[in-house]
């Protein structure tokens, strides 16, 4: 009876398993490319992120629910990035260099539009370009950004409108008729 | 009643969420319809945008081992083991046919020699972290040519197959033909392998050396 129960808890334990990494499997794409718009660095995206999906293998049992794993991967994403700083003090890069490095990331296939979009939005700065990826690519509402950020609703939606604003400038959008933050 | 300052900024902070207010101002106002037109369209770029190309990466088993896993559940799991088990002979049987690897030696492979090894892996492995590292080769493995390399543990040799094209869903301990070993999941990229022939060397002292391992491991594409 006991060594039933022993191999009954062993196959929930890799039952568990299993679905965890078939969770981050699934999640990977998503958090590489929210890295990579992070980082605007190809191969340090890919170490924070393999490093950020050790961390969460390592505490696979802080994840109370499945459907918080998303936004749980992103803060320990966002963490790692941090200590990157921490260990070591980046050196600062010029924007053309850099976007000119990423050509074949930010390359749209047929469509040379895409291209330059994905130019501007490198161009951001970091405090517009976060709110914005995390909302139009993870699928973050306002007040999950605010939670992830530490920031308020009203801080988001004028990050976010800002954002937009800029980029829309930088694509030679028509941004006359745009109003000024006091709208919001 | 909202104005058309304010729908806009409404708009261009949330474009997916419109309220009453604002539909009921879009309704009203032309200029304000068609910029929601304008940006809409520009809306939709900007989703295509953000999801970047990724570098292609090797087929994984485990794509197809998890939409398995999603359709037929619990004996999908069970179905799992399967592979697992003959990935842990295959390793055992490549190691048999290596014997010069498993020399105890205080000599550490040359910087060089590792790099040329784990380069063709798209991979760069911190020496020190790993612990001297005293063989590198790279052996072709179930039809792809894989990191073998040999750590200088205090235990003794242990050998380590890194398996980026094969699937571990979790880690699995084996103990087959005199070799004790682990294998253990890289979320995004395969497995590794971690053999011993000390046969008293614990699980928890091959599970350490494999994290050492893992840990070590920077991946370059």
């Amino acid at each position: 009876m006991e060594v039933d129960l022993t191999m009954r808890s062993r196959t929930g334990e890799k039952q568990r398993h299993a679905r965890f990494q078939a969770l981050c499997q699934s999640l990977r794409p998503d958090l590489l490319r929210f890295a990579l718009w992070l980082a605007r660095d190809r191969s340090l995206a890919e170490d924070v992120v393999q490093e950020a999906l050790l961390r969460a293998w390592k505490a696979e049992d802080a994840l109370q629910e499945e459907k918080a794993a998303k936004s749980w991967l992103l803060t320990i994403i966002r963490r790692e990035y941090a200590r990157t700083f921490e260990r070591k003090r980046l050196p600062t890069v010029d924007l053309d260099e850099l976007v000119a490095s990423e050509e074949p990331a930010l390359a749209g296939g047929e469509d040379p539009n895409l291209a330059e979009l994905r130019s501007a939005i490198y161009r951001l700065p970091a405090e517009y370009r976060e709110p914005l990826v995390l909302q139009v690519l993870m699928g973050f509402t306002t007040a999950e950004i605010g939670q992830q950020l530490g920031l308020t609703t009203a801080a988001v939606l004028t990050r976010l409108f800002r954002a937009r604003r800029q980029l829309r400038s930088l694509c030679g959008e028509d941004v006359s008729q745009d109003p000024d933050d006091d709208g919001l | 009643m909202m104005d058309c300052k304010q729908y806009r900024a409404a708009l261009l902070a949330e474009p997916a969420v419109v309220s009453a207010d604002m539909r009921a101002h879009a309704d009203s106002c032309t200029d304000c319809a068609k910029f929601t037109q304008r940006v809409a369209a520009f809306e939709g770029r900007l989703a295509q945008a953000v999801r970047l190309p990724l570098p292609a990466r090797p087929p994984r088993w485990y794509a197809f081992a998890a939409s398995l896993v999603a359709a037929v559940g619990v004996a999908g799991l069970l179905w799992l083991a399967v592979p697992r088990a003959s990935l842990a002979g295959d390793v055992v049987t490549h190691m048999a046919g290596e014997p010069d690897a498993w020399r105890a030696t205080t000599t550490a492979v040359s910087p060089a020699a590792l790099e040329a090894v784990t380069r063709d892996a798209h991979m760069h492995l911190t020496a020190t972290t790993a612990g001297m590292v005293s063989y590198a080769s790279s052996c072709p493995f179930r039809g792809h040519q894989v990191p073998h390399l040999v750590v200088q543990d205090r235990s003794g040799p242990v050998t380590v197959m890194v398996l980026v094209h094969e699937s571990a869903q979790v880690a699995d301990n084996f103990d087959e033909q005199g070799y004790r070993g682990e294998i253990l999941p890289m979320p995004g990229h395969g497995a590794i392998a971690v053999l011993t022939r000390n046969q008293n060397l614990d699980a928890a002292a091959l599970d350490r050396i494999a994290m050492q391992v893992r840990e070590a491991i920077r991946w370059t594409n």
